[in-house]
């Protein structure tokens, strides 16, 4: 295992988040796969993991760096992108779970550092969905914002 | 004296159900479990489809068992269309089928059932006072996913399965990979037998009727008949007169029965019937648990499962064998034979038996299904049992009554429903 963290240890993991068959909630898978159609540095690995909930911690074993790219509720205007560090916001977790599936993003998360499986930095792409209802596609003005968040992990990653 | 027991909305079972307990003067005088979902209407979506994505969108009505889904649904075309399937589809297909039972097996009785007995609220207070517990169980975890995505391309929602086949094959050395990792995992197994083994169980004994698929040359796990613990045994194609469902106002799941008032589905159920066939180091864990058929008390229903993680650990390195010494070859899907036709398809899926019933048009349409699944058939058992268990547990105070009902419902692995996943976040000030 501590080969592993080495041979990673200048590494980023970009991870898609959502379920792409409940609208907006896939706009961090298809922001991941647009990504992947890049020319991208090497040492970086994007995975779309969907909905990991209590199997994130896997996920990020291993890795120094990790970029998390999701729908999230921000209390914005639908399609607006924003960037931030976990130092900068409380993830509003389910504190005691109804179900699997409400083994979310944030309580996967949760477990990891209970673990104490995180990695030293994660960075958080979130975009305030418009409509979370059954259907494959993303509302336009969610679509129109993929680009310049895009654009902005590009250039993070390209500067790491 | 008069009690009411409200548990709204039942934590770590999957989707939403209440519990109701009325006592008065010492006597039981309600005594429910309401399922609060709302209907999905899966089988409308399928009216119309090809019957090609069938398997696809019934895969989705379920996030843990979807490979359970996507496989009956394949039988049940097939059993209409007239495929007849090859050996290496038989294989690839009870391997991927068992790295789901593993991985849902796990994430119950680890994630979900331990947490009662390790006196810590849920999964994640666990991982601070039993680390290296959370690790293993996410260590096998991981293993069971990376079984259905080595042969059917993801580690949920399969996309190589097809009607009659498959669309990608694993390379030789992928699945020696595997077979390598699950030899590993053989201490991790061992460790989940012991931690299992040194529970306290709830004692409540109450015998009911067992449904399980039977084979005669292997623990049923796809295909079979349906066999009784009451001796009957009948074709699949029977299922109706097995299920018989009905309808209950509190509930919006259908409720089932058939010989008694009710009857129970899943890993006990299997184990009853089918103790035989479990592989002999699986048998062992059931001697090390302390559980021997027929057991009827229904807290166990999470040993059995036990029992069975060990059992689809030794089976999935014997499958991996045969496909090793066979070769793996990329075959064609069988042809279907299209004309106005039905068929029925059954597997034991993590929480017991799941029937899928297609009717498919000359144009390769379906015109209509019919899906039945495991824990609507357990809901009327769940209520027989809480209505024996309850004159038990009187003299506890509330608050134990509680956590042991909702300790039984959580013992047969409830699957209620599907939702939205997104992360709610707000600003630190």
């Amino acid at each position: 295992m501590e080969n592993l963290k080495t041979q990673c240890k200048e590494t980023t993991l970009i991870l898609g988040i959502g379920n792409p068959l409940l609208g907006d909630d896939g706009v961090g898978m298809r922001a991941v796969e647009i990504l992947a159609e890049k020319e991208l540095p090497p040492n970086i690995k994007i995975e779309q993991v969907g909905t990991p909930g209590w199997g994130l911690p896997a996920w990020l074993e291993g890795w120094s760096s990790v970029i998390l790219v999701d729908a999230v509720q921000m209390g914005q205007t639908p399609g607006t992108w924003r960037r931030f560090s976990p130092d900068e916001i409380r993830l509003i977790t389910h504190r005691d779970p109804l179900s699997l599936h409400q083994s979310d993003l944030a309580s996967g998360l949760a477990l990891a550092e209970a673990l104490e499986m995180l990695p030293d930095q994660i960075t958080f792409y979130g975009i305030e969905p418009a409509c979370l209802d059954p259907g494959n596609d993303l509302s336009p003005v969610v679509r129109s914002g993929l680009p310049g968040l895009i654009d902005c992990i590009l250039k993070d990653i390209r500067k790491e | 004296m008069s009690e009411r027991i409200e548990v709204h909305h039942v934590t770590r079972v999957e989707g939403h159900g209440n519990i109701v307990v009325e006592i008065s003067d010492g006597q039981l005088k309600e005594c429910r479990f309401d399922v609060i979902e709302t209907p999905r209407f899966f089988e409308a979506m399928l009216r119309g489809r090809p019957y090609q994505e069938a398997s696809h969108i019934t895969s989705r009505i379920c996030g843990i068992c979807a490979t359970g889904h996507a496989t009956t649904s394949l039988r049940a075309t097939e059993k209409a269309l007239g495929v007849e399937l090859s050996e290496q589809t038989k294989l690839l297909r009870k391997l991927t089928f068992h790295g789901e039972m593993l991985d849902s097996h796990v994430l119950h009785t680890y994630m979900l059932v331990a947490p009662d007995f390790l006196g810590v609220g849920s999964v994640i207070p666990l991982a601070t006072t039993h680390r290296e517990v959370v690790l293993r169980a996410l260590r096998m975890k991981k293993l069971a996913g990376d079984i259905c995505a080595t042969v059917t391309g993801r580690h949920t929602h399969p996309i190589a399965m097809t009607v009659g086949g498959f669309t990608y094959f694993p390379k030789v050395s992928e699945l020696k990979a595997l077979r390598q990792r699950l030899v590993a995992s053989r201490a991790d197994v061992k460790a989940t037998v012991e931690l299992f083994a040194s529970l306290p169980w709830p004692m409540f004994k109450r015998d009911t009727e067992y449904i399980s698929l039977s084979k005669p040359d292997e623990y049923a796990f796809i295909d079979g008949e349906i066999l009784s613990s009451d001796g009957d045994r009948l074709p699949i194609e029977d299922y109706q007169k097995v299920t018989n469902e009905y309808l209950v106002e509190h509930s919006s799941a259908k409720f089932t029965r058939h010989n008694r008032k009710s009857y129970m589905v899943g890993a006990l159920a299997r184990f009853n019937n089918n103790f035989e066939q479990l592989h002999p180091t699986a048998k062992e864990a059931a001697q090390t648990l302390g559980i021997k058929p027929k057991e009827t008390n229904t807290f166990l229903n999470s040993a059995a499962q036990v029992v069975e993680i060990v059992h689809c650990v030794e089976d999935a390195i014997n499958i991996i064998d045969q496909l090793l010494e066979r070769g793996i070859s990329p075959e064609k899907p069988a042809p279907v034979k299209l004309k106005n036709s039905n068929g029925v398809g059954a597997c034991e899926v993590p929480r017991g038996i799941l029937f899928h019933h297609y009717w498919i048009g000359e144009d390769g349409k379906l015109t209509g299904a019919n899906c039945i699944i495991p824990t609507n058939q357990n809901i009327a058992n769940l209520e027989e049992d809480m209505r024996a268990f309850v004159p038990q547990i009187l003299d506890k105070s509330v608050d134990e009554i509680r956590l042991s009902l909702e300790m039984l419902v959580r013992a047969y692995d409830p699957c209620i429903s599907c939702s939205v996943h997104v992360l709610k976040i707000e600003d630190r000030v």
